[in-house]
């Protein structure tokens, strides 16, 4: 992504500008996650990756590889269709693009941990297992990224450290690409290998951290020193675009990367 | 207490009422509390029922055929009429005044102007009952089409799927449950409809049956008539909630 700037009109007319000047690369089998406080662009950044909407401003360049250019889209509120049962809505992209691939629909079962939940209706599940259907249904196609908009908003931290757990182990099992959006500046340096910090609306990069941790990781890593550093950094720098009375000394800060 | 033990047990409050009230009818019907020529007794109803020269079974099947016909052409017009509706914001426009103009003119001012048109005939009955039952449909296929997930629909462009299919793939089955609602009430709609225009003109049905058995005062005919009208009904409603159960099994709601 270079210079990428995205501008749109809103419902009431009004034209807002969500992103401005972001760049960054991402290599494969990376994972990259993104936080930054709320309105400022994150999902549009998320949206613009998969190649629907063109961003105003800026290019986007894929490298080569053989094959389509696939997304798996993972929703903030899993978005699954409730007239279909767990496995056709898993079964979901394959039917679309034209693959009849029944293995690949019980293997992504068994790697989220529902098997011998096929038949079962989204609404017969609780919120953590509907946010593992959604994970499938952006797996089962082998997608060439992974893109998920704050998959575990809204999930209670127990649950929510067993899916990022899972996820992890999942991810790397299958040498995918991710991108992901999140608010949970612990989720974002668990899950990543890079992660991109993002300012105020207009949202543009304004600090990159590499998590030097490996691959697969289990909950010991989050009071690891590299772990509880990263953390440490993305919430200084989210700090100050709070305002908040204690921060008073200087609310403006420039970008730096 | 076993499932069917239950449910028995749980009709018994509605059935013990009804006994209840056709023991009361009978009493002051029989006794002359309330004269026969106004109310007849259940007894006399039955009786009527069985003596009477009337072949219930084919004036029941005219006007079933009415309200089926009817209401299979008013549903297929009203999805039809949801889907354009729902499509584009002109069309919309254009064609909602109309649409709501035939529903808010009652039926027996318009049955005379369709008679006169297209005949006094069977098919200007199925033209009524086409008249009241497609409003639900387009009404409740039109807010199933429309309130389909976005992020279902962002999905499928995702993998570039392509208008037909995510119609046929999203758009349809999300609106199954509030098109059902839209039927369940057109069938009832469909229902008065095939009676109501019976009552303006016919040579046949029980609406006709009624009319007619009013005018030469053969008051306990035309109560047979509407108790077999009311059990139709009854039975049609049924048949459209059976067929929801089968097309939706995932849906909790009815």
């Amino acid at each position: 992504m270079q210079h990428i700037g995205k501008t749109y009109d809103t419902i009431t007319g009004e034209t807002v500008e969500a992103l401005r000047d972001v760049s960054f690369d991402l290599k494969e089998e990376e994972v990259l996650g993104i936080v930054g406080p709320s309105g400022c662009g994150k999902s549009t950044l998320l949206r613009l990756m998969t190649g629907l909407e063109p961003p105003t401003n800026g290019q986007i360049q894929r490298g080569e590889k053989t094959g389509r250019f696939l997304v798996g889209f993972v929703f903030q509120d899993s978005s699954l269709a409730r007239w279909r049962t767990v496995y056709e809505n898993i079964r979901l992209p394959l039917e679309v693009l034209g693959r009849k691939d029944e293995g690949s629909v019980k293997k992504v079962i068994d790697l989220v941990g529902l098997s011998g939940f096929e038949k079962a209706y989204p609404s017969e599940l609780s919120g953590g297992m509907q946010r593992r259907v959604a994970i499938a249904r952006a797996l089962v196609h082998q997608p060439t990224v992974l893109l998920m908009d704050e998959p575990f908003s809204g999930v209670d931290e127990i649950t929510k450290e067993v899916l990022q757990q899972d996820l992890n182990y999942l991810i790397r099992t299958l040498a995918a690409t991710a991108v992901f959006v999140t608010h949970d500046i612990d989720e974002a340096v668990y899950l990543s290998d890079q992660v991109l910090v993002m300012s105020n609306r207009p949202g543009t990069i304004i600090k990159t951290v590499t998590v030097n941790l490996p691959k697969v990781r289990d909950q010991s890593i989050r009071t690891q020193p590299e772990f509880v550093s990263s953390c440490a950094i993305i919430r200084e720098k989210l700090q100050l675009l709070r305002p908040t009375t204690a921060t008073r000394q200087s609310n403006e800060e420039k970008p730096d990367t | 207490m076993r499932g069917y033990a239950r449910k028995i047990r749980d009709q018994i409050p509605v059935l013990g009422t009804l006994v209840i009230v056709v023991i009361v009818w009978q009493v002051t019907t029989q006794y002359g509390i309330v004269p026969q020529y106004l109310l007849p007794s259940p007894t006399n109803i039955i009786s009527t029922y069985f003596k009477s020269r009337v072949d219930w079974a084919s004036q029941t099947l005219v006007t079933l055929r009415e309200i089926l016909v009817g209401f299979a052409l008013g549903t297929a017009l009203g999805i039809g009429l949801a889907f354009l509706v729902a499509e584009s914001k002109i069309v919309n426009k254009v064609l909602m005044p109309y649409i709501v103009m035939t529903q808010v003119l009652p039926l027996v001012a318009i049955a005379p102007i369709i008679y006169i048109t297209f005949g006094f005939n069977d098919t200007s009955r199925i033209i009524l009952v086409i008249l009241i039952s497609f409003f639900p449909v387009v009404i409740g296929t039109e807010t199933g089409l429309i309130d389909v997930d976005k992020n279902l629909v962002y999905l499928m462009q995702t993998l570039g799927a392509g208008e037909f299919k995510i119609f046929y793939k999203i758009r349809l089955p999300n609106s199954l449950p509030h098109m059902f609602d839209g039927l369940r009430i057109s069938m009832t709609g469909a229902t008065i409809g095939a009676i109501v225009a019976e009552f303006v003109s016919s040579n046949a049905g029980l609406g006709y049956l009624i009319t007619t058995s009013l005018t030469t005062y053969e008051i306990a005919t035309s109560f047979v008539a509407v108790f077999i009208l009311a059990a139709l009904g009854l039975v049609l409603y049924g048949a459209v909630t059976l067929a929801s159960r089968v097309l939706m099994p995932w849906f909790k709601g009815r």
